[in-house]
C-alpha cells in the first residue's frame, strides 16, 4: 500500500497534466457541440426543406460512422489531400469531438423541440409572434429544460470518448497513462487511477447538469 | 367587421366546414353552439388562420386573412385568441405572459407594458397574482391570465375557443363573468361554447352549426325559445 501512495504522489502531477488536456477538450467539445447541435436541430425541424434534408444528411452521416474514422479523416485523410488544413492534434481533436457531439445533440434538441405542446407555438402566433420569435421565446427555452437529462448523458459520453483522441498523438489522459506505463510498466497502478480521474470528471460533469436543471426548472 | 363567405376546410378527405358564411358587426357577441365535430372550433381557429381554409375568403376589418407570414402576423395583433387548454407559456410568470407580446411586437417600453399589464389583471381580478408562475394558479386563474394576455395586445376582436370545457364546474363562473365585462364594454366577440346560460345572456346572435353547416342562427330567444330546425331542437332537447 504504501508503495502504492508514493508511485501516486509521483505520477499524479503527470496524469493530472493529462486530465487537464482531456477537460479542454470536453469543455471545447461541450460548447461547441451545442452550439452546432442546437443549430442543427432547429435545421432539422425547419419548414425550409434544404435545411431540414441538410441537416438530416449530417446527422445520418455523423452518427453513422465511427468517432475513431471522424477524428482520422479530419487529421490525416484531409490534410493528405490539402496540406494547408494540416491542424496541430489539439484543434483536430476539439473539431472531431464537437462535430460529434453536435450530431447526437441535434436530435436531442429535435426531440426536446417536438415534445412541447403544440398549443405553445398556437398562443405565440396568436398573439402576433412570428414563428422565429415563437421559437426563440417561448418554445426553445421550454425545450432547454427537457434536453436537459439527455445533455448530461451526452457530455458525460463526450468526456469518456475523448480518449480517442490518444490515437493521434495528443497527450490526454489516457495517453499519459500509457506513456508512464511504457517506462514503469505498473499496468494496474496506472490505468487504476486514469480511471479514477475519469470517475471523478464525470461525477463532476453530472453534479454541474444537476444543478443547472434544479435552477432552469425552477417553474415546474 | 369579421365577413366569412363559404369557407369551406378538409381534413385527410374529411370535410369538416363545407361553405361558412357569417358576417359579424363591430361590437355584436356571437356565440356558436353545436355538437361535438360540428366544425365550430375549425371554423373560429380559421378565423386567425390557425387553420387555412381550403376556399372561401375571410375578411377581418376589410383584411384578407391569407396564410402569408408578414401580413399575418400584423392582422393577429388584432385578432386575441383564448384557448380551452389556456397555453399560457409555463416558464414566464403572469405577468411574464402578459408583457410578452406587447414588448416585442409594439413599441412600448417594459414599464409601459408591466403597466398597462396591472390594469388588465386587477380587471380580471388577479392582481395578487402578478409574479406567480402559471403553475400556481387554478385552472380559472389560468384563463382569467390568458384573457389578459390577449387583451395586452389590445385586440379589436376575441376569439374564444371553449374557454370553459377544461376547467371545474365551480371555476366556469369567474372566467364567465370577465367575458360578460368585455362584452358589456363593447368588444366583438366569437364564443365558442358548450355554456348555454351564457348563450343566453350575453350573445346577441346564436349560431348552431351541425356537420360542417351553419344549420340555424338567430337572436337567444328565437335559437332557445322556438328552434326552427329539428336538428337544433333534438341538440337543445339533449341538452335538458
Amino acid at each position: 500500500m504504501n508503495d502504492f501512495l508514493s508511485f501516486a504522489l509521483t505520477y499524479l502531477p503527470y496524469l493530472l497534466q493529462g486530465a487537464l488536456v482531456t477537460v479542454e477538450i470536453a469543455v471545447i467539445g461541450v460548447i461547441f457541440g451545442s452550439i452546432l447541435g442546437l443549430l442543427v436541430g432547429l435545421g432539422r425541424v425547419s419548414k425550409n426543406p434544404l435545411l431540414s434534408q441538410l441537416s438530416r444528411f449530417f446527422i445520418w452521416v455523423i452518427r453513422g460512422t465511427p468517432l475513431l474514422l471522424q477524428l482520422f479523416i479530419i487529421h490525416f485523410a484531409i490534410p493528405s489531400v490539402f496540406s494547408a488544413l494540416t491542424m496541430p492534434p489539439f484543434v483536430s481533436a476539439c473539431i472531431a469531438l464537437s462535430i460529434n457531439a453536435a450530431a447526437y445533440i441535434a436530435e436531442i434538441a429535435r426531440g426536446a423541440i417536438q415534445s412541447i405542446d403544440k398549443g405553445q407555438m398556437e398562443a405565440a402566433r396568436s398573439l402576433g409572434l412570428s414563428s422565429s420569435q415563437s421559437m426563440r421565446r417561448v418554445i426553445v427555452p421550454q425545450a432547454f429544460r427537457r434536453m436537459l437529462p439527455p445533455l448530461g448523458n451526452e457530455f458525460i459520453a463526450l468526456i469518456k470518448e475523448s480518449s480517442l483522441v490518444s490515437t493521434i498523438a495528443l497527450y490526454d489522459l489516457l495517453r499519459t497513462g500509457q506513456q508512464i506505463i511504457s517506462s514503469t510498466y505498473r499496468y494496474m497502478e496506472v490505468f487504476f487511477l486514469v480511471g479514477l480521474i475519469y470517475l471523478l470528471l464525470t461525477t463532476v460533469m453530472s453534479f454541474i447538469i444537476g444543478k443547472i436543471e434544479k435552477k432552469v426548472g425552477a417553474y415546474e | 367587421m369579421i365577413s366569412c363567405n363559404n369557407v369551406v376546410k378538409t381534413f385527410n378527405k374529411l370535410e369538416v366546414l363545407k361553405g361558412i358564411d357569417l358576417d359579424v358587426a363591430p361590437g355584436e357577441v356571437v356565440v356558436i353552439i353545436g355538437p361535438s365535430g360540428s366544425g365550430k372550433s375549425t371554423f373560429l381557429r380559421c378565423m386567425n388562420c390557425l387553420e387555412v381554409a381550403d376556399s372561401g375568403t375571410i375578411t377581418i376589418n376589410g383584411k384578407i386573412v391569407e396564410s402569408k407570414e408578414s401580413s399575418l402576423n400584423k392582422l393577429r395583433q388584432d385578432i386575441g385568441m383564448v384557448f380551452q387548454q389556456f397555453n399560457l407559456f409555463p416558464h414566464r410568470t403572469v405577468i411574464g405572459n402578459i408583457m410578452e407580446a406587447p414588448v416585442l411586437l409594439k413599441k412600448v417600453t417594459k414599464d409601459q407594458a408591466k403597466k398597462k399589464g396591472m390594469e388588465l389583471l386587477k380587471k380580471v381580478g388577479l392582481e395578487d397574482k402578478v409574479d406567480e408562475f402559471p403553475n400556481r394558479l387554478s385552472g380559472g386563474q389560468k384563463q382569467r391570465v390568458a384573457i389578459a394576455r390577449a387583451l395586452a395586445m389590445e385586440p379589436k376582436i376575441m376569439l374564444f375557443d371553449e374557454p370553459t370545457s377544461a376547467l371545474d364546474p365551480e371555476l366556469v363562473g369567474e372566467v364567465l363573468a370577465v367575458m360578460k365585462q368585455l362584452a358589456k364594454e363593447g368588444m366583438t366577440m366569437v364564443v365558442v361554447t358548450h355554456e348555454m346560460g351564457f348563450a343566453k345572456e350575453v350573445a346577441d346572435r346564436v349560431i348552431f352549426m351541425d356537420g360542417g353547416y351553419i344549420v340555424e342562427q338567430g337572436s337567444p330567444e328565437e335559437i332557445f325559445g322556438q328552434p326552427k330546425h329539428e336538428r337544433t331542437k333534438e341538440f337543445l332537447g339533449h341538452l335538458k
